[in-house]
């Protein structure tokens, strides 16, 4: 009986290993020809320049699993974790600032999985794949084109998967590794200054611009005149005054669009507040601000956008702080453009107060006495509730205010 | 593009250390534990058949020797005053009060404003209804002085944050500079409130950079608190401290008080966000009287509590 029991031992333990091994053998044999008699794809695989390694050693099965599979095409995991099985993630992320394909695991939307005439078995060619999503006419649609940009080449400064810099740009003073700072040439476009150490991207388009030397689309007018001597001490880049006097010098008037109940009038990161959202030189941005409208104000309301980015639903224009918001200095509350109205401007909600729940002077919330407006129901800064609604559209809303 | 942390994340042996770390420093930034304590509403003052509604006050004070609540009521352009049940008795208008924000009143009954419209201190002369802009004397002329918000300190000296140069002002109730509080910090923005105590202790406020900063009576930095990256201290827009030395923060963006000690410890939380009477949605601006009770301004609405059942 011991005997026995001895045998069907090895026996099971031999079985186990047997299987295990043909299991992993099967893994590595050329399932080419047995996959190419029904799919007769395969065959187109091999005319392209590169093909992926796997299918190059015919192992179908390493990608495919020939039997059943939860995914498309029969995949043996999700697109992301099958391709991060050999490309390493962390090999590919060299930061924190990720490209949304990336994150959403769609490498497929660059990458063929079979074979390809290009490198890196792009599924074209590289700018081709970057328009797919980044509109071309804002890349390259003006008259002074990076030549970089011209040539397609998006990869020189950007990284497609990750980088610890935002923008995806590859490294720090990306700029000067073409452009050598203090250069002869270089200091002859700058007006016989050395400009090594400053930021390029204070002045210059990366990609293109209407504007001779790619200097951004707005440019402020001593700059534009070549008045350099307007803020600059002669033949230096070391500024007047260090403050927001020397802004104030020329904009004084401006000044008076800060006197209000609710002002941006305060003292900043730095001495100069103006310097805080403008830029002295050039900008994409309209009023030379320093970067696009959300990312200018962010700098300052980071709980704003810690708060937006979490909501559910926002407001389609959420971006566009500056529609809705005075930059300077309002009497209404939030520094609405105007105020209870604000809604209504520019005719992008005509309808408000016209029909559904009356607002105004003549329907005051009995919970905080206060004439209703929209933002009494709606957050247009974002909510866990559809058409960002303070509250569930189905009576959690309504009883905030009508008893039941 | 999208920001993830996933170079930690992602290494699963690593997670309980992250954890552990986090809840480390959420408990030494007073995150965990602080109860929110029971507050009593005491009164509201929005809108009243005399008075009208108020709208978009600004600063408030009240006088515990003839016990009258003043309000600068911004949008109306009118200083408002309330008795001790804080029932409206009177008001006064004046063109010269363009948008009244910080208000004080000395012992010896004289009111001084800030006004928002022109950055400069009124002072206010009731007796001849006028309204006579201070000159300050003694400040180096080169940086434009514009006037935030106002406090007292215990020699009844004007106590006053200058909003574009990052400093409080204390000046003679004649305008002359007494002294310049200038902090060459870093991270410091700007000073939003500023509130004295009795020992002539400056407390200010900076939003933007969710910092408390205490000075003593010669202006020297005692303490500052508060960290960037505090959730709790998301957007604390003013600031005052009761007779027994705790500070009071009040954040506009949780709608709630954070009570914390003199040396920054935080104590507990008071009410909670929203539109109720009793809560708070948009607050501006925190005053606590001799009695320790807590005033917040909260849109067109004044709301008066005591802490305690």
């Amino acid at each position: 009986m011991r005997r026995a029991g001895i045998v069907t031992y090895l026996i099971a333990v031999v079985s186990v290993v047997v299987l295990c091994y043909g299991t992993a053998s099967a893994a590595k044999k050329d399932t080419r020809k047995l996959c190419a008699d029904c799919h007769k794809e395969v065959a187109g695989f091999f005319d392209k320049k590169r093909v992926h390694k796997p299918v190059a050693g015919g192992q179908c099965t390493a990608c495919h699993n020939p039997h059943a599979s939860k995914h498309k095409n029969l995949i043996g995991e999700s697109r992301d974790e099958l391709c991060y099985g050999c490309h390493k993630k962390d090999k590919l992320l060299k930061g924190n600032v990720v490209h949304q394909p990336v994150v959403e695991g769609l490498c497929l939307e660059c990458h063929a999985s079979h074979s390809s005439d290009k490198r890196a078995l792009l599924k074209g060619a590289e700018a081709e794949l970057c328009f797919g999503c980044h509109k071309k006419e804002n890349i390259e649609g003006k008259k002074f084109v990076h030549p970089e940009v011209r040539k397609g080449r998006c990869t020189t400064c950007h990284d497609p998967h990750g980088s610890t810099l935002e923008g995806l740009i590859v490294k720090n003073n990306m700029c000067i590794s073409c452009h050598k700072g203090g250069s002869k040439t270089l200091r002859t476009a700058h007006s016989g200054l050395n400009v090594s150490g400053t930021q390029c991207l204070s002045c210059h388009s990366p990609h293109s611009s209407d504007n001779r030397g790619i200097i951004k689309a707005n440019v402020h007018a001593p700059f534009a005149e070549g008045k350099c001597n307007v803020c600059h001490k002669q033949g230096s880049k070391e500024i007047v005054k260090a403050d927001y006097t020397m802004c104030l010098d020329c904009h004084e008037n401006s000044m008076q669009s800060f006197y209000k109940r609710y002002s941006h009038l305060m003292a900043g990161k730095d001495d100069n507040f103006c310097a805080d959202c403008h830029t002295p030189h050039a900008s994409d941005e309209r009023a030379l601000l320093r970067d696009r409208e959300d990312k200018t104000c962010w700098q300052c309301h980071e709980d704003t956008r810690s708060f937006t980015h979490s909501a559910r639903y926002i407001h389609p224009d959420l971006k566009k702080c500056l529609d809705c918001h005075v930059s300077h200095g309002s009497n209404a509350r939030y520094m609405l453009a105007a105020g209870d109205n604000t809604c209504s401007m520019e005719g992008c909600h005509p309808s408000q107060g016209r029909f559904t729940h009356p607002v105004g002077d003549d329907a005051i919330d009995p919970r905080s006495r206060e004439p209703m407006n929209c933002s009494t129901c709606h957050n247009p800064m974002g909510s866990p509730e559809e058409f960002i609604l303070r509250a569930g559209k189905v009576m959690e809303l309504c009883i905030k205010c009508h008893q039941i | 593009m999208y920001k993830v942390s996933s170079n930690i994340v992602n290494i699963p042996r690593l997670r309980p250390l992250v954890v552990a770390l986090l809840l480390v420093a959420l408990w030494a930034n007073g995150a965990i534990g602080a109860e929110t304590k029971r507050v009593r509403l005491i009164s509201l003052i929005a809108i009243d058949e005399f008075m009208g509604r108020l709208k978009e006050p600004g600063g408030l004070f009240y006088d515990g020797t003839k016990k009258r609540l003043y309000v600068a009521d911004s949008g109306n352009k009118r200083l408002v005053s309330f008795d001790e049940e804080f029932r409206y008795l009177s008001e006064l208008s004046h063109r010269g009060f363009s948008i009244p924000l910080g208000i004080v009143k000395t012992s010896a009954g004289e009111f001084y404003i800030t006004d928002a419209k022109t950055g400069e201190i009124k002072f206010v002369d009731v007796k001849n209804k006028a309204i006579v802009p201070l000159k300050i004397k003694g400040l180096d002329g080169k940086k434009k002085f514009v006037a935030g918000r106002l406090s007292l300190d215990e020699k009844e000296n004007l106590v006053v944050t200058d909003r574009l140069n990052k400093r409080i002002l204390i000046l003679k109730r004649d305008g002359t500079l007494v002294k310049a509080i200038e902090p060459e910090l870093k991270g410091l923005y700007g000073f939003s409130d500023v509130k004295v105590d009795s020992r002539g202790y400056i407390y200010a406020v900076d939003t933007i950079g969710r910092k408390v900063y205490i000075f003593d009576n010669t202006g020297r930095l005692v303490r500052r608190f508060g960290t960037s990256n505090n959730k709790l201290m998301r957007f604390p827009v003013s600031v005052a401290v009761d007779s027994r030395g705790y500070i009071y923060v009040l954040d506009r963006h949780s709608g709630r008080i954070l009570v914390f000690n003199d040396k920054g410890v935080l104590q507990h939380l008071l009410l909670r966000k929203g539109v109720s009477p009793g809560e708070l949605y948009n607050p501006g601006y925190i005053y606590i009287d001799g009695k320790n009770r807590i005033y917040t301004i909260d849109g067109n609405r004044v709301q008066i509590f005591l802490e305690g059942d």
